[in-house]
């Protein structure tokens, strides 16, 4: 029976409408499968000479162990992050006569296959490989490995098990983190040495072969766990985890000062607070304003221009590049809606233009104690807080006809590749190579700081002639609207 | 009120819609039936400037609704949930759509009352979304918000569908409501021949995109659409 219904899973993933569609996507999907993969076996060989690097003069494999209590921790509270659950697919089937035992077996075989239990097997079984084996011999070697793999299971089934229970309380996740994070730290001040712990207990793992039943029936016992509780809960009321949801909220008394666009934004915030997938986007540019501490620690990037550019660029674009991919494609449910109302284009796009422009703000205000590393920081931020603002609203809003495909917004943004395309690609570019162009003949010439000023000021004209460039986004909009309407209706 | 001019829509190489010549005047309500796929919501999405003609033209109050955008004020319609804002609650909703019409709160109040036996305690003060609502509900909430604008022509694509008799009957005393009380013009299809001639004064048969007959509303009239219907 598994095996009749296994078959039915891979349908659904590969005759999936998004892969189906597009081939730039594929490939790309494709490129970053081959480097995180490559990354991970990289890291596998010689991961040996890193740690004995970092930690000189100890044991390679008891200094893995030691980590490894933090690796279960991290991965799984990444799990609780993004790992989905796959719950509903079992619908179509609970009419028919097949057993629930199966059918519950099948949800929770189901979970295996997936990137978060596959991918540290690739850093794992090398570096088993080529230092543990000749450290403790194949059988030890072999005991350990199988250890790993019960426990990546044990995580996958308790985050499962958790997850259902708990729904998803974005508080609780977080407070996890952050508990690691503690223990982490307390760890490297030798307050608590958890990874004494892990050491003995992998330790003795390798000594040991027999200890590998330990995870093993704990792994066990959570698919147990998840057995039990899914057996006695097989009803899709009752699997799915988000019930319908209590309307919270009022209006933004503030915004409808603003009258038709103050409405039209406050619209559009509730769509961004109602949905799952905008506030994960929403959750994502808080960590891009970080982005800055990877560089600016770096003295050799802060000599140059044109990477900072690059920074700037993102820091304060970031969230505007994240929620504008996909404009207007968020509204695509009540497209055919918005276009029967009184609202005329232009004012369509003012809102998009007033809604993106003070969170670019807000993100260059924010972002700006970076300036401690150095005034330069602060200038070009300034001039691509501008060159956003001016120029890459409109390389936004420009692109925004071409987004045809409707979007599903209760599903979450981490690994959701629906409405990603070619396009997306496309825009990026000019976005992120139009300011590094400007600048690089004046760098050339060396006078870096005048193409920083005429960074600033192309921006300066994009703001000042506003009015004509949003009418510009309007009337292309016009154009295109029928296409994007069909687009919208067309569910995927 | 609503002219069409040699309106035509063609799908690769099949043409779903033709209909040479149609004006309906102010104050006319039209039922407009067929079957499925004859093209009666094609029709309507060319008329609310949803979908581009292959040829032909569409003028409401004798303007081109494809250049200008003066009859969205006066339009009220309703064709699927594609209408619905589907993330607000029904309050929030009727409140966007009056804002838009210049409504304050006491008018939503006031014209939403006519609706209240429709709505059966079911629709206001149930703190939820409009995502949340059934498919029967979420049609109350659509028919509702493109009337509130009293708007002078008003278009629903399958009014009755999804709804249970009891609204069914209300909805049809409120159409005729809306329609002898307000004058309002309406263009509305249905699969349900007895409620669409209770409504409309005037029935069109759309049949492949053509329009065959159209007749003034009669006692014989259910007689011959059955007629019509029967295979």
């Amino acid at each position: 029976m598994l095996l009749s219904l296994l078959p039915h899973q891979w349908k659904a993933e590969l005759r999936s409408s998004v892969f189906k569609k597009s081939i730039a996507l594929n490939i790309i999907l494709g490129l970053l499968i081959l480097y995180f993969g490559s990354i991970f076996l990289f890291l596998g060989f010689y991961l040996d000479k890193i740690l004995l690097k970092l930690f000189p003069g100890q044991d390679v494999v008891a200094t893995f162990n030691g980590g490894l209590v933090f690796y279960f921790l991290i991965d799984l509270f990444f799990r609780f992050l993004l790992q989905d659950l796959p719950v509903l697919a079992v619908q179509p089937y609970l009419h028919l006569p097949v057993k629930k035992n199966k059918l519950v077996h099948y949800l929770l075989v189901k979970s295996i296959p997936s990137f978060f239990n596959l991918l540290p097997f690739l850093l794992i079984v090398p570096f088993m490989q080529s230092v543990v084996v000749p450290a403790v011999g194949q059988g030890g070697a072999t005991a350990w490995l199988l250890s790993l793999i019960a426990i990546t299971l044990l995580n996958n089934y308790l985050l499962l098990y958790f997850k259902r229970q708990m729904s998803t309380k974005p508080l609780y996740t977080l407070s996890f983190g952050l508990a690691i994070v503690l223990l982490m730290l307390l760890d490297y001040f030798g307050l608590v040495q958890l990874q004494l712990v892990s050491k003995a207990i992998f330790g003795a793992m390798l000594q040991q072969p027999a200890l590998v039943a330990v995870p093993i029936l704990l792994m066990v016992a959570a698919y147990l766990l998840n057995y039990t509780f899914l057996k006695s809960h097989t009803y899709p009321e009752e699997l799915k985890v988000r019930k319908a949801s209590e309307a919270t909220g009022t209006s933004i008394a503030f915004l409808s000062r603003f009258g038709e666009i103050g409405k039209l934004i406050e619209l559009e915030v509730k769509l961004i607070w109602r949905h799952k997938r905008t506030k994960s986007i929403l959750t994502m540019s808080v960590f891009f304003l970080f982005y800055g501490l990877l560089f600016y620690r770096n003295e050799s990037y802060l000599e140059g221009f044109s990477f900072l550019i690059f920074v700037g660029i993102i820091l304060s674009g970031m969230p505007m590049f994240n929620y504008g991919q996909f404009l207007p494609g968020w509204q695509s449910a009540h497209f055919d809606g918005l276009l029967t109302l009184r609202i005329s284009p232009y004012q369509f796009y003012r809102a998009k233009y007033w809604m993106m422009v003070p969170v670019m703000l807000l993100a260059y205000i924010l972002t700006l104690p970076y300036g401690f590393f150095g005034y330069k920081i602060i200038l070009i931020n300034t001039a691509t807080l501008l060159f956003n603002i001016g120029v890459n609203v409109y390389v936004i809003l420009f692109f925004s006809v071409y987004n045809k495909e409707r979007l599903d917004l209760s599903k979450s943004a981490t690994f959701n590749w629906q409405g990603v395309g070619a396009s997306k690609f496309v825009m990026v570019l000019p976005a992120m190579l139009l300011p590094i162009l400007i600048y690089l003949p004046f760098g050339l010439l060396g006078v870096p700081y005048a193409g920083i000023a005429a960074i600033g000021g192309i921006g300066l004209l994009g703001v000042i002639f506003q009015k004509q460039l949003l009418q510009w986004s309007a009337n292309r909009f016009v154009e295109n609207k029928y296409k994007l309407a069909a687009g919208y209706r067309q569910s995927s | 009120m609503l002219t069409i001019h040699n309106l035509q829509k063609v799908y690769n190489g099949t043409t779903v819609v033709n209909v040479p010549e149609l004006s309906i005047a102010a104050g006319e309500s039209v039922g407009l039936v067929g079957n499925n796929g004859a093209g009666k919501t094609t029709l309507f999405r060319m008329i609310l400037d949803l979908i581009r003609p292959s040829k032909g033209e569409v003028f409401l109050k004798d303007a081109n609704v494809m250049q200008s955008d003066a009859w969205k004020n006066y339009t009220g319609s309703y064709l699927d949930e594609g209408f619905l804002i589907d993330y607000l609650t029904a309050e929030e909703y009727f409140r966007f759509i009056g804002d838009l019409h210049g409504l304050s709160e006491g008018d939503i109040t006031e014209r939403l009352l006519p609706f209240m036996d429709l709505f059966n305690g079911e629709v206001l003060n149930q703190r939820k979304y409009i995502r949340d609502f059934s498919k029967g509900n979420q049609k109350k909430i659509g028919v509702a918000a493109a009337a509130l604008s009293n708007p002078e022509l008003l278009i629903l694509d399958e009014p009755f569908a999804n709804l249970d008799p009891s609204s069914q009957i209300r909805l049809k005393n409120l159409l005729r409501n809306l329609r002898e009380q307000k004058r309002m013009t309406m263009l509305i299809s249905s699969h349900d021949l007895s409620h669409v001639i209770e409504v409309c004064e005037r029935i069109m048969i759309l049949e492949k995109g053509q329009l065959v007959q159209d007749m003034q509303t009669n006692e014989n009239t259910l007689r011959e659409l059955e007629t019509y219907f029967t295979v």
